[in-house]
């Protein structure tokens, strides 16, 4: 037999058992919502005893919290900073831009755990259900233990960054630039960087110029035009995932009124911007490889990426309902598509460092 | 109180068929609604013409929606005989369904309560969303649970939380607490009443004789279908699609009927937790209203449209 309390928001109780600190052997599970984001919401919750809570192993909890299979969003542009650099004679402070990339690992599992804290605080993981597992809606560990894990994280990457400021100061004022936009972030999105226009609009300053940029400093290579066109194709890329992963929750989304590209555009505009936002990367990719890259890579990975994209173009077109399975197949072929661009990127960037270092030549 | 819902008089007797099409129409349908609405305004103590224009709304509301899903599913029968768009002319169908919603609207004007025509029209409003809804995916046989509860969520629940919420607001009580309560308890019984339709199609509790595998065949994975394939490979659904009755249904399961009987359980059990969701709000709403005999009525209410058993004494 179930038990359950319902809370409103106003209630002296609702942040306790929200968080989790109610009892130190019971958990609340949110079962229902109402009046979600307003000072009247109500949530009822389900009590549950800790120990009864089939958990996995703390170590799979951890990989599912920080996101460990979304880790290559921030390693595939380390790798490329570090090629690009490398062939072009400017790999000046690696053991800074090792340091860097500790720090980074560590601010990017900080701000994927925070972001399921806020989307458990928020309620948005309650209106958006995702097919994924979320630790803290599984009751495998409390809010407030993901948070406590959170700053923990946040402490140690601002510590490992530190010898990086030292060492190369010009890194302390990207640093400086990117909590700015985070605070700014925070303060602009209730929901998440996802899901407020100004929020997507930071979110792709950190995602692509903010990481490219930061690694290329740390690797005293200061910042130049190559590696902020990189970061925006990159950041246009990475968008694309969160305009795709946001159109699957349309509808759920539009009806809890939050706020993003998707849900102001509506279903049939939407459609269009996803196709028209994945053209646009092509052309941005056209344009990275025609100034920046060699004539016989720009061909071959313009082609290729072409081919590759139409089955994305297809399945975004055939999508006829805001739920159903079409969602989920067309956002599994698309997150296909931009990973195996990353192969492509891979791939030449890997052909760069082999023909500086006359790998190819027998 | 013996109510009648429709009367030929409501309507204009020059309009060629429109009061034979309503006259079958109205025949035969169980009016649970017009049930639920009285037994909530019965301890509101709630005048009998507000009763009559209550339950005349919500039999309208739902009648109109029967008009639409039926041409919507090309539905050739509505309970046992023609049904509407089939018997007279697809045209006559939707005009006639939107007449009834039209007349919904005058009476509720002329009844003078804003707040109760705002909420009847939201309560249309989400029907509607849930029709269209459903009609986008017809064919998906990988569509989830959760999608399809959204859908019911709109177009099923939507006329329970009416039916609980609308004699409160009749009676003027309008606290937003209340309503909440009342609200969550209406989206329960909606999903309760759908799923255990759903069952039917799987000669599930099917003491009144559905057609088997109905949805199925319409092209429709209904709550139950969902809740079997997420646990299905894609050849397995394809069989099941093809299935043309429940035997041929069954062998889409490695272990046969027997595993199919398996997930009637396992469905009963994730209904069961919701069955214990709504008396934690009816215990809450114990708290909000003194009406014992009110609570006393909507207790056996997830017996009778969950397990479709009349309640113990």
């Amino acid at each position: 037999m179930s038990t359950f309390i319902t809370l409103k928001k106003k209630d002296s109780d609702f942040q306790n058992y929200l968080w989790g600190k109610f009892s130190k052997t019971q958990i609340a599970l949110p079962m229902a919502t109402m009046n979600l984001d307003s000072p009247e919401e109500t949530v009822t919750f389900e009590i549950v005893d800790k120990s009864l809570v089939k958990r996995p192993s703390g170590f799979k909890i951890f990989l599912s919290l920080i996101k460990f299979q979304n880790l290559f969003l921030i390693l595939l542009p380390l790798f490329y900073v570090l090629v690009k650099n490398y062939v072009d004679n400017r790999f000046r402070d690696p053991q800074t831009c090792l340091i860097a990339t500790f720090a980074m690992l560590f601010i990017f599992a900080a701000l994927n755990i925070r972001n399921d804290v806020n989307d458990h605080v928020s309620g948005y993981d309650r209106v958006n259900i995702s097919p994924s597992e979320k630790p803290i809606n599984k009751g495998w560990i409390t809010a407030a233990q993901a948070s406590a894990m959170s700053w923990l994280l946040t402490l140690i990457a601002m510590i490992i960054s530190l010898p990086v400021m030292l060492r190369q100061p010009e890194e302390a004022r990207v640093i400086a630039v990117v909590i700015v936009l985070i605070f700014a972030g925070r303060l602009l999105s209730k929901n998440s960087y996802k899901n407020q226009r100004w929020g997507e609009v930071i979110f792709f300053i950190l995602a692509g110029p903010g990481v490219v940029s930061g690694y290329q400093v740390a690797l005293g290579a200061g910042v130049d035009t190559e590696v902020l066109a990189f970061g925006i194709l990159w950041a246009w890329g990475i968008q694309f995932l969160v305009h795709l992963n946001n159109f699957n929750h349309i509808l759920t989304s539009s009806q809890a009124g939050i706020k993003n590209t998707m849900t102001n555009a509506g279903f049939d505009k939407a459609k269009k911007i996803l196709i028209g936002w994945w053209c646009a990367f092509i052309v941005l990719w056209v344009l990275y490889h025609y100034f920046y890259a060699s004539t016989f890579w720009s061909y071959l990975t313009t082609v290729v990426l072409i081919f590759w994209s139409i089955p994305t173009f297809i399945k975004v077109s055939e999508i006829q309902s805001p739920l159903g399975s079409d969602l989920t197949d067309a956002k599994r072929v698309g997150y296909r598509n931009f990973l195996l661009m990353c192969v492509l990127i891979v791939i030449e960037f890997y052909w760069y460092l082999g023909n500086k270092n006359d790998w190819f030549v027998v | 109180m013996n109510l009648k819902i429709f009367s030929p008089k409501d309507f204009p007797a020059y309009l060629p068929k429109l009061n034979s099409l309503y006259d079958d129409l109205f025949a035969g349908g169980k009016g649970f609604r017009s049930k639920l609405v009285q037994m909530v305004s019965n301890p509101l103590v709630l005048p009998a013409e507000t009763q009559q224009l209550l339950c005349q709304t919500i039999e309208f509301v739902h009648n109109a929606s029967l008009l639409h899903d039926d041409l919507i599913d090309r539905s050739q029968l509505r309970r046992g005989k023609p049904a509407a768009w089939a018997k007279y002319t697809p045209e006559y169908a939707v005009l006639a369904g939107d007449y009834l919603l039209a007349r919904v609207m005058v009476n509720l004007s002329s009844f003078g309560n804003i707040k109760l025509v705002q909420f009847t029209s939201e309560t249309i409003s989400d029907l509607l969303e849930g029709e269209w809804l459903q009609d986008s995916v017809v064919g998906d046989f990988f569509v989830s649970l959760e999608q399809l509860d959204r859908i019911h969520n709109l177009k099923t629940a939507s006329l329970f939380k009416w039916c609980l919420r609308a004699p409160f607001m009749a009676a003027g009580n309008n606290d937003e607490e209340l309503h909440r309560t009342l609200d969550e308890m209406g989206t329960i019984l909606g999903q309760l009443f759908q799923r255990s339709d759903d069952l039917l199609d799987y000669d599930i509790r099917n003491d009144e004789g559905k057609a088997i595998l109905g949805d199925l065949k319409s092209g429709y994975l209904n709550s139950f279908g969902a809740f079997v394939t997420r646990d299905m490979t894609r050849a397995q659904i394809d069989q099941m699609v093809k299935s043309s009755d429940l035997n041929e249904y069954y062998q889409c399961f490695a272990g046969g009927e027997k595993e199919f009987q398996s997930y009637v359980q396992k469905f009963d059990a994730v209904n069961e937790k919701m069955i214990q969701l709504y008396d934690h709000h009816l215990i809450q709403l114990e708290k909000k209203i003194q009406k014992p005999e009110l609570i006393k009525s909507l207790k056996p209410l997830t017996e009778i449209l969950y397990w479709r058993r009349k309640p113990k004494a």
